[in-house]
């Protein structure tokens, strides 16, 4: 495909991109001795963007005929100067970077698509019965898996000739138990950028089946923390959602260019010097990433993108345009969930870096406080205000963890947060695999990290 | 040809492609349930669509992008075995619709068996009756130019004053046509023409920046098209504005006033959990059987309206093809059905009532009370605009963060709150709901709501 792509740019005048992405969705849903779903789904097409006069026209289309594609590069160019009749505002360029050639065959690609869609089924349906009997307690057991299997070829017309083979796999299983009309749930989860056996052999999902169902038991006798200001240490998922949600969104060049909260602050001091904070591409501390990416949808070699250097604000995230009005390099930001959508500035693996301390002294350390272990869903704002929710959580007093409780809340103001960071564990974990972020389109996504000790407010059980 | 000439021979290719489309899908359809059929399975349901978009994108208050995209899909549903599977590909050639029904029925193999799969009969779901004002050729001949210029005028407005920060405006044109066919000789088609726009940004005034906030409209015409965006843009850059120079919002236990949206967030997301079949199949409801019972206040009445144009969700039809009806879910207080699709309706010795997919036209009856009288009943009220926290559906339990709220005092707007905390149960707020206003509001062209004062809520200042 890249081979006609390329042909079809011959002779075309200004900016063009073309990008070929065929994605094979296969999902299965497994829930109270059902399957609930079994789905198989093919996705594929030529998404083309132009340069024409400084604006940007897009088009695409579902048929990968060479015409068909010939057609779409006309539509995109003659969208593109319409828009450029009326576009004000500084002329539109783009910054080279590390533009891609390679072809690029990611772990497990082989072994993923050769598996039967049908075995990948029965183990699916096999772990949910494992789950519903692990406890007399259980109410609702419930396992999914998806893949996500990416073929992509991007050509440009300034030089971009690349293609990739990728398979993004993810589990997850959900326990819910009941007693006395009382419900709680235990939840487990884990996505890979590799093959079903890197998927399974994923930290995160160790013991999976007994853990998720003891955590769901568990918790049924369980109480809710108390509300307030604490000291607490955040668990490495609930160390990736603060990264991606309250930091990450407001170093994406678009949103800077808006006006996010990180707007002027490079160089500056946003966050104690113990927070070391990137946004990476490729392979960084362990496999296990969801969003390594050889390259970007621009065609950009990816990077880890430091963004917090020892507490100060050091770089944006960018795609080709942004990093030339900022006059710095691309950082392989830029992002398409299908073919027919235009690329955005999007995170990929998101995380804290490690640090010195040992987690059991950081536990040690704490006269009251939490131990705040999983991550539920987050939202975070243009001024840096967040509110999570959270797994469940670990009460710690005078060194120890003595008790276990119901889920939380957190909120709070996420540089202010960040400033008062007095420890970070050497100890490191990917664990938001599962996740997809929500941009106007979807994006997979990874985050994580070390544990790290801070003060937050909670919001626990209320008066 | 000029560039104005190119558009519009766009737009009249998608019109004449869109008729022409519906016709090669439904050939496309009958095609896969003959190869399903082949290839063993024993009943099959087919969806199909396609769709030509027209878009332009404003960010930092520059247009950005100009878009035109065509799109198609089939998906298809098969049963072998009192087993299921599917399988969806989008490019729609006799080649993918047998790969898709092999691989589908490659999965239904391996499936669970489950007595009760079930799809639509001919006699459940006769034609549905067809919605005229879903299609206009006039909207459908809409092409980029004639939205830049509407685009044009509205982003005067919403760069009017220099402290809205606007991250992103859009504004689309969508024509499609969706059809659904099924061994058991169920037929559906539909097609529709609708244009569509949103609006994302955040006050920003020096080093001070608000929260960021969303909006979004529709229209089934093209005559209300700059109406409706001007008013959706002016309530939008009003409420940014509004946020700015927050204040602590006092910590309380008592009332807090639902704005339209939040009503939807706190109080309708939970009872269509509740009132849900495959809840109630799956014993998560509270409400298996309460059907006729008293479940909220009585002063909540809800309807669901699948046949009003005021609603960007208006269908003729549900996902398992049965015609859709106008229905009261909740009549002043007591639970009227349980919404089931085909299926959950099997499982619980039901019928199914239409809403697969659904519901699709949610209001809220208005109430007696003025909204003025709900900000004046309480000494001091918080008004809560949007709800960004965890919520318990199970237990109605909910805690998080009021965004977009503001204080009242005495009736007189105090000002907005910062990172304050709500918390509190579904079910406490729906029993003890004080007043409901007269004014309703339409919410993202999907929900009409009144505000609603509700009490036994804590409230936590930041």
């Amino acid at each position: 495909m890249k081979d006609t792509l390329q042909q079809l740019l011959q002779g075309q005048q200004g900016f063009v991109e073309l990008r070929y992405h065929k994605r094979t969705a296969n999902s299965f849903v497994a829930q109270k001795g059902r399957v609930d779903v079994a789905n198989h789904a093919i996705t594929e097409g030529v998404g083309v963007r132009a340069l024409v006069g400084g604006a940007w026209g897009f088009a695409a289309t579902a048929d990968i005929s060479p015409r068909a594609i010939k057609r779409a590069i006309d539509q995109a160019q003659s969208n593109a100067r319409m828009l450029a009749k009326v576009k004000a505002g500084p002329a539109l360029e783009l910054a080279r970077g590390r533009l891609s050639h390679q072809q690029f065959t990611g772990p497990g690609y082989t072994e993923l698509t050769q598996m039967k869609l049908e075995d990948k089924l029965a183990q699916v349906v096999k772990y949910e019965r494992q789950l519903a009997a692990a406890s007399a307690r259980m109410h609702t057991a419930r396992c999914q898996y998806k893949e996500i299997i990416e073929e992509k070829a991007i050509v440009t017309s300034d030089g971009v000739a690349c293609s990739l083979q990728l398979a993004q796999p993810e589990f997850s299983m959900t326990a819910i138990a009941e007693q006395d009309g009382e419900r709680t749930t235990g939840h487990k989860g884990a996505g890979v950028s590799g093959g079903w056996n890197c998927l399974f052999k994923h930290p995160a999902l160790d013991n999976a089946v007994d853990e998720t169902a003891r955590i769901a038991v568990d918790l049924l006798t369980a109480k809710y923390p108390e509300g307030g200001q604490k000291t607490v240490i955040l668990a490495p998922a609930v160390v990736g959602l603060l990264c991606h949600e309250a930091i990450g969104h407001t170093v994406e060049a678009d949103f800077v260019k808006s006006g996010s909260v990180a707007q002027g602050k490079i160089g500056q001091r946003v966050a104690s010097d113990l927070v070391t904070m990137a946004d990476s591409g490729c392979e960084t501390i362990s496999g296990y990433a969801v969003g390594n990416l050889p390259f970007d949808d621009e065609g950009v070699e990816t990077e880890n993108t430091v963004i917090i250097k020892d507490g100060f604000l050091r770089s944006y995230l960018h795609n080709r345009e942004s990093a030339h009005e900022f006059g710095v390099a691309p950082t392989g930001n830029a992002r398409a969930w299908l073919f027919n959508d235009e690329p955005l500035i999007r995170m990929r693996n998101t995380y804290l870096m490690p640090g010195t301390s040992r987690l059991a002294d950081m536990i040690a350390g704490v006269e009251d406080g939490y131990l705040v272990e999983g991550a539920g869903s987050g939202q975070a704002d243009a001024n840096g205000e967040f509110m999570f929710g959270t797994g469940y959580v670990w009460r710690l007093r005078n060194g120890k963890k003595v008790e276990l409780l119901r889920e939380a809340t957190l909120s709070g103001i996420a540089f202010d947060v960040l400033q008062t960071v007095d420890a970070v564990s050497q100890e490191f974990l990917w664990d938001l695999g599962t996740g997809y972020c929500g941009k106007g389109q979807a994006a997979k996504v990874d985050a994580g990290g070390p544990y790290v000790r801070c003060k937050i407010t909670v919001g626990g059980e209320q008066a | 040809m000029s560039h104005g000439a190119t558009h519009e021979q766009e737009s009249k290719e998608s019109r004449e492609s869109i008729e022409q489309t519906a016709q090669t899908l439904e050939k496309l359809a009958n095609y896969g349930l003959d190869a399903a059929k082949k290839l063993g399975a024993d009943a099959a349901k087919i969806a199909t669509s396609a769709s030509f978009q027209k878009r332009l994108v404003v960010e930092n208050k520059v247009f950005s992008l100009a878009n035109s995209l065509s799109s198609r899909s089939i998906g298809l549903l098969v049963h072998k075995d009192q087993k299921k599977g599917s399988a969806s590909v989008n490019t729609v050639t006799e080649e993918s619709i047998n790969h898709a029904a092999a691989s589908a029925l490659a999965l239904a193999k391996y499936s669970v068996p489950d007595e009760f799969l079930t799809l639509a009969s001919l006699s459940e779901a006769p034609r549905a009756k067809p919605l005229p004002f879903l299609y206009t050729d006039e909207l459908a001949a809409v092409d980029l130019v004639a939205i830049q210029g509407f685009m044009q005028e509205v982003l005067g407005r919403l760069t009017s004053d220099a402290r809205i920060a606007l991250d992103r405006f859009e504004m689309a044109v969508d024509v499609s046509c969706h059809a659904l066919a099924s061994s058991t000789g169920m037929r559906q088609a539909e097609r529709q023409a609708m244009a569509s726009w949103s609006f994302m940004g955040m006050g920003r005034d020096g080093e001070e920046v608000t929260g960021f906030d969303y909006d979004s409209g529709f229209a089934l015409t093209k005559s209300a098209i700059l109406p409706g965006c001007l008013r959706d843009s002016t309530a939008f850059v009003a409420k940014l504005l509004a946020l700015f120079k927050p204040r602590q919002c006092p910590t309380y236990k008592g009332a807090i006033l639902l704005t339209p949206r939040a009503v939807h967030e706190l109080l309708v997301d939970s009872l269509l959990y509740h009132a849900g079949g495959r809840q109630v199949m799956d014993g998560k409801s509270r409400w298996a059987k309460s059907v006729g019972q008293r479940v909220v206040s009585d002063k909540l009445t809800l309807r669901d309206h699948p046949h009003d144009p005021r609603f960007s969700g208006a269908t003729g039809f549900d996902s398992d093809g049965l015609p859709t009806k106008q229905q009261t879910l909740v009549e002043h207080g007591v639970l009227q059905m349980i919404l089931h699709d085909c299926y959950s309706a099997k499982r619980c010795k039901g019928k199914s009532t239409g809403t697969s997919g659904g519901p699709f036209a949610l209001e809220v009856s208005a109430g007696t009370n003025s909204k003025a009288e709900l900000l004046r009943a309480h000494k001091q009220l918080l008004v809560v605009d949007r709800f960004s926290g965890n919520a318990d559906p199970i237990k109605g339990d909910f805690s998080g963060v009021a965004k977009g709220s503001r204080l009242y005092s005495n009736g007189e707007d105090a000002g907005s709150v910062t990172e304050t905390m709500i918390a509190g149960n579904f079910f406490t707020i729906a029993e003890e709901v004080l007043g409901v206003s007269r004014e309703t509001e339409l919410v993202s062209g999907g929900f009409l709501s009144p505000y609603i004062l509700v009490g036994g809520v804590s409230v936590t200042g930041g």
